[in-house]
């Protein structure tokens, strides 16, 4: 057969290159990295509630918020533990270290802990601020929202989620209800993402300002969603939170378009024209 | 018809799949075959956002697509062409509507075909509306409406009937989410395989009753995830092998719909096609180079390897400097589709095979498990467990990885250690899982329902 002679003989490096495997660097512990060493705490029992949830150990970080329940506060448990652990995941996810999977597990461990720490705290801890979201009218592809909503409770958010295929007054009646300090919308198709611009021009109409209106997913685009007011282009789900807190911060929708690479901290080729 | 399974491979030998012809070639009204000695350029186009608002506008949009197709093809000399349209929620969701947009593309075809003779194909492809957690894949409103709407296009002339059904996503979703190889495989292998076989049956009757063929099925909203959810080189949120694992099982899933009794052509982006064509010998469409208005994939040169019918995927209805969308990209897929025509007239269709699968059998992991030759041994672990849709998509999965670990070790792939440490770890997963499906079942219905709020047991009649 051709392609075993071929295979035989052909330089690929003229076909082709694996830049992921060019780029790899050696395998280093998370504990190691020099982003994580910046966060991580380097007292106990901060610093094994942080190692679990980077470790994702779901059983260690219960273990480990219950043994610290003696020692220290529930807020502290979270603040200086557990958040801190996911701060460094979350470094480790943007050098391209740690992947999609290892978010997840880490966030299901710190979200198991926390509830430990909630417990004794006899109430949820403050949350930084609201967000809703929802995926547009017709569309039942929610991967990507699921994916915000989790990056936003990470991080501190509390995340009213809609579900998906979520009819417009739903949306407006929840910004009425919970006054979001963002509102995140995801559609794959061009002709569910239309949802967009209707629910933000009803908000305009009932008078309604969110700060921030993210709209993002399969075949939404720049252009399109900053065809209207409030729309700001999510490029990927883990920037939701720095947008949520460019928010709290009092930045506008205005200003988030314009200062897009800035706020999520890293190149974006979609805003390459912001940066 | 009952569901016929398939023990046994439809090719004796990899080496005879070509593009351009199929074991059991397709015919389909004004006059286009597939897998006939030919490869058929195929247009999708996406209606403008807005255009949904009313019937009226929608039906226009609809026709002005399939003009500007039709008079492309003519105006560069395309022997056939096929156009697919796949359905925006309101065109399934309002069976007058699926009809009304279907009949208008299908006079514009006609009125080419009666005038010129140019051969044209016309698919239309339902939404799958369903939803677990709103009524259920099965008997809901949005179930209902889905039959009614084929019933409908059938009616109004469509060749032929496509779907991307989304069963099993809920549990697929959650498996990629959390790297859990065991959720794939009863995602997309056991539930999805379960609820193809309740939409496949119902769509292969209402077409029966009409001139339109029942095409088949793609794991779009599965493998397709994870095609997408992987990305390019770069990405950091899904392992390239494991995305390939998630092709392999696809493959025993989107089976169903031929053992339902779907002919093909199979839908364009069900990358897992060559497979089923290795073991069925039913005609496929696929995309890649083509389809760059659509998405970046890592095998653009590798799907025209067998294909029959070349797609474009999916673009936008705009105008580009070229002219109208559908025009321009019916001309990439055209030309495209003809220099496989011309191979083939010339007796150098297997030398074109071979560089196109060449060109990527070792850019990534994915090309390295659907190159032709490993698609078919792919195809052999289904059939060898052919009767049973967890065994085969287990056996299908090992197999991959076996296919790719072999290329590693011959040093032909090379691999990051992300992706071959998800490799390693998940193939020892799936080696321990057990080798009686309701064991497999019972594991998984103790554990993922209760993970897992959107998913719907009673869905697929468990």
């Amino acid at each position: 057969m051709a392609l075993l002679d071929w295979a035989k003989k052909a330089d690929f490096d003229m076909m082709f290159k694996r830049y992921n495997v060019i780029i790899e660097g050696p395998a280093i512990k998370p504990e190691d990295d020099a982003d994580v060493k910046k966060v991580l705490p380097k007292d106990e029992p901060f610093k094994s509630l942080a190692m679990a949830v980077i470790f994702g150990d779901a059983d260690k970080a219960v273990q480990a918020a219950k043994s610290a329940l003696d020692r220290v506060s529930p807020l502290d448990v979270i603040e200086k533990g557990l958040a801190k652990g996911m701060d460094a995941v979350s470094a480790l996810y943007a050098k391209g270290a740690y992947f999609l999977p290892d978010i997840m597990l880490s966030a299901d461990a710190m979200t198991a802990a926390m509830a430990v720490a909630e417990q004794k705290l006899g109430r949820a801890r403050e949350k930084k601020g609201t967000v809703v979201s929802f995926v547009a009218e017709g569309d039942p592809h929610d991967i990507g929202k699921n994916l915000v909503v989790m990056f936003l409770k990470a991080n501190g958010f509390e995340a009213v989620d809609l579900g998906r295929d979520v009819p417009d007054k739903e949306v407006i009646e929840a910004v009425k209800k919970h006054k979001p300090v963002m509102l995140t919308g995801t559609a794959l198709m061009t002709t569910t993402m239309t949802a967009f611009p209707r629910v933000a021009k009803a908000l305009q109409e009932q008078g309604i300002s969110v700060p921030v209106f993210g709209c993002g997913g399969g075949a939404v685009k720049r252009d399109f969603v900053e065809s209207y007011d409030m729309g700001v282009y999510g490029v990927k789900a883990f920037h939701a939170p720095k947008l949520a807190e460019a928010a709290l911060a009092g930045k506008s929708w205005k200003d988030i378009r314009k200062e897009y690479p800035k706020i999520v901290g890293e190149f974006v080729a979609e805003y390459a024209d912001r940066m | 018809m009952g569901v016929r399974r398939y023990t046994k491979m439809a090719y004796k030998d990899p080496d005879e799949m070509v593009f351009g012809h199929a074991k059991f070639p397709v015919l389909e009204h004004w006059n286009v075959q597939f897998g006939a000695g030919y490869v058929v350029p195929e247009v999708k186009v996406a209606p403008e956002a807005g255009t949904e608002r009313s019937k009226e506008t929608l039906v226009k949009e609809m026709a002005s697509i399939a003009e500007q197709a039709a008079s492309r093809a003519v105006d560069i000399g395309l022997p056939a062409f096929m156009l697919e349209q796949e359905h925006v929620f309101q065109q399934t969701y309002h069976p007058d509507w699926g009809y009304a947009c279907t009949l208008a593309q299908a006079e514009v075809l006609k009125k080419y075909y009666d005038e010129y003779g140019v051969r044209a194909a016309l698919r239309q492809t339902v939404g799958d509306l369903r939803i677990e957690e709103k009524g259920g894949l099965r008997g809901s409103e949005y179930d209902n409406r889905i039959a009614e709407t084929i019933e409908e296009c059938c009616k109004a002339g469509a060749s032929d009937i496509a779907a991307e059904t989304m069963g099993g996503k809920s549990v697929l979703d959650y498996g990629v989410m959390r790297g859990d190889i065991k959720a794939i495989l009863f995602g997309i292998g056991y539930l999805g395989s379960i609820d193809m076989e309740y939409f496949w049956t119902r769509a292969v009757n209402i077409c029966s009753k009409y001139d339109t063929r029942p095409a088949g099925d793609t794991n779009c909203s599965g493998a397709n995830t994870c095609m997408y959810v992987a990305g390019g080189l770069l990405g950091k949120d899904m392992s390239h092998t494991a995305a390939a694992l998630a092709r392999a099982i696809s493959a025993a899933r989107s089976l169903v719909a031929v053992e339902c009794g779907a002919t093909g052509p199979l839908k364009d982006c069900g990358y897992e096609n060559t497979i089923i064509k290795a073991i069925t010998g039913v005609p496929i469409c696929q995309e890649g180079k083509n389809a760059v208005c659509a998405h970046a994939d890592v095998m653009g040169n590798l799907t025209c390897q067998v294909v029959d019918c070349w797609s474009n995927e999916s673009v936008f209805h705009r105008e580009e400097m070229g002219g109208p969308t559908p025009a321009v990209w019916l001309q990439a897929t055209g030309y495209e589709a003809a220099l496989m025509n011309t191979a083939i007239q010339t007796g150098n269709a297997k030398t074109l095979r071979d560089l196109y699968t060449f060109t990527d059998m070792f850019r990534d992991p994915q090309g390295t498990l659907l190159a032709y030759p490993n698609a078919y041994r792919v195809g052999k672990a289904i059939v060898e467990y052919g009767k049973d849709i967890y065994l085969r998509a287990r056996a299908a999965a090992l197999e991959a990885s076996k296919v790719m670990m072999e290329a590693y070790e011959a040093k032909l792939l090379q691999l990051t250690r992300f992706e071959l440490d998800t490799l390693r770890k998940y193939t020892s997963i799936l080696e321990s899982l057990p080798m009686e499906a309701e064991i497999f079942r019972d594991q998984c219905m103790r554990e993922y329902p209760r993970k897992i709020p959107t998913f719907d047991p009673k869905s697929y009649g468990l």
